[in-house]
């Protein structure tokens, strides 16, 4: 489970205030919102890589808000993928093995397992400038998975795919997230995507968190105008009982 | 157009042309066997070496903070590395004995610990690194500028220290613009006169040589000893064609 309370980022030009989100183990949490929302800033702060002003991150109840980004357990996949371009995919997927010998015991059967329940064996001594979008993104994914993280971190994981490869990898990580019992925690623009991957969702507006809860919950009730409008419901019609109105009748069907 | 083009190659090329096929091989052979020339060329090669080392070792990671971090006053420290550039470069050689003579306070201390500026080839190292260190932190900082800072972030994440993502990441990716700089601060040191011939006449690099042979005994003494510094040089300028162009190859 991760905890989040009262998470504030300070920049410049933007701010993130006041973000308070509980995770529970096994999720796959969705933070929504619009481009320049703050939402991938409030993902690298959990990974301790943008200072925060104030609030506190816990993980499995141990706090981790000032521990290095090497000493969290997380793993980030970037939109891009964000490979190593001088490392060929098996490297890549092995990168951060040396530094998790008791987690994972036997590296090199780690390494192999993952590039083929990904299917990019056929792969291994390819160096990312020769990789597909799809091929760059399934790698990324096994160089994450591979350290075994205690939340995956995915950031627009989907967003530079054409729509065949973000279909196939979209079921992927479905398929991941059930096999693995992994919890994640997914930012998107996209409510398709949120709808389809998550079973909790927050969305984000300027920095700020307009609702969050379960995805279902959202979706059926969202509680701004903004929520509405960026889920896709588009009109909301409030109903009012016959009896309210003098004169009406009931129609019969 | 094509008119101003050649004209500008001419410009660069006929010099050095007249210069390299001026002196018979003899000339070359009698200087290269000169000790006195073999120790200016190989005190210049030497010394601009060194300063190049300690530009790498001290702009490293100077040049890593200014491609990473933002912070205030940013631009002032970047206009403070350029300076040397614009700065005429006996002044340079002036500004270094003001600060390395007795009644100032640094001078004292070099003095105290028993180092010296005036007549040394400490003296010559520290005015090539001051004319060295813009060409070789530009280099640097742009190399690091290249590195997409989220391959770095992915690093840590992935359990990574700063230290281990920097070996491991980084450097790789930035090898050859850090290279780049340090030959060209290399190159830049080894061509240096200004500055040097106020810091220390002797010990005599190749470039003092050059001008003392032709203060006192003309042109023809002197293109010998210029032939073997343009080697020095051209040998430089071949690597760093060769890394440049490389690096602009797609792998």
């Amino acid at each position: 489970m991760i905890d989040i309370a009262h998470l504030s980022i300070r920049l410049p030009d933007f701010s993130v205030q006041n973000i308070s989100l509980t995770i529970e183990s096994g999720d796959f949490f969705v933070l929504l919102g619009p481009t320049g929302a703050g939402k991938s800033l409030i993902l690298e702060a959990i990974a301790g890589l943008v200072p925060i002003a104030t609030g506190s991150i816990c993980l499995h109840g141990t706090e981790i808000t000032h521990l290095p980004p090497e000493k969290r357990d997380l793993a980030i996949v970037y939109q891009d993928g964000a490979l190593f371009p001088h490392l060929t995919v098996e490297a890549n997927i092995a990168f951060g093995l040396r530094y998790k010998k008791k987690e994972v015991p036997d590296p090199d059967s780690q390494v192999q397992h993952l590039m083929e329940r990904l299917g990019i064996s056929h792969l291994k001594n390819r160096k990312p400038a020769t990789l597909s979008g799809g091929e760059k993104q399934r790698t990324a994914l096994a160089r994450a998975l591979a350290v075994k993280p205690k939340i995956l971190l995915l950031d627009e994981p989907l967003s530079a795919l054409d729509p065949t490869t973000r279909a196939d990898i979209t079921e992927l990580l479905s398929e991941l997230h059930k096999e693995e019992n992994m919890t994640c925690l997914m930012v998107t623009h996209d409510f398709a995507e949120a709808q389809s991957l998550s079973n909790a969702m927050a969305v984000i507006n300027n920095g700020r968190i307009e609702q969050s809860g379960p995805t279902h919950t959202l979706f059926h009730h969202p509680e701004t105008p903004f929520v509405a409008r960026f889920l896709g419901v588009t009109k909301k019609l409030k109903s009012v009982p016959p009896a309210a109105v003098p004169g009406a009748k009931r129609l019969k069907s | 157009m094509v008119l101003a083009s050649v004209l500008v190659i001419l410009l660069v090329l006929l010099p050095l042309l007249q210069m390299v096929t001026g002196p018979t091989l003899s000339n070359l052979a009698d200087a290269f066997k000169d000790p006195d020339v073999r120790g200016a060329v190989g005190l210049s090669l030497a010394t601009s070496f060194g300063s190049a080392t300690i530009c790498l070792v001290f702009g490293t990671p100077f040049a890593y903070l200014l491609a990473r971090k933002n912070f205030r006053g940013k631009h002032l420290v970047e206009s403070i590395v350029d300076l040397p550039i614009m700065i005429p470069h006996p002044v340079i050689g002036i500004a270094f004995l003001g600060i390395a003579g007795k009644g100032h306070l640094i001078g004292d201390a070099l003095h105290a610990l028993g180092i010296r500026i005036m007549g040394t080839t400490t003296g010559i190292v520290a005015v090539l690194t001051f004319v060295g260190l813009p060409f070789f932190i530009g280099s640097a900082v742009s190399g690091f500028k290249k590195v997409p800072e989220r391959q770095e972030h992915v690093a840590r994440s992935l359990g990574a220290s700063f230290a281990q993502t920097f070996v491991r990441v980084t450097l790789p990716l930035a090898w050859r613009s850090i290279l780049v700089g340090f030959i060209m601060s290399a190159a830049r040191a080894l061509s240096e006169f200004g500055a040097v011939i106020i810091v220390a006449y002797h010990p005599m690099t190749a470039p003092v040589m050059v001008y003392e042979r032709f203060t006192a005994y003309g042109l023809a003494y002197s293109q010998p000893v210029a032939v073997w510094l343009i080697a020095a040089s051209l040998l430089l300028f071949i690597m760093l064609r060769v890394l440049t162009l490389r690096g602009e190859t797609p792998e």
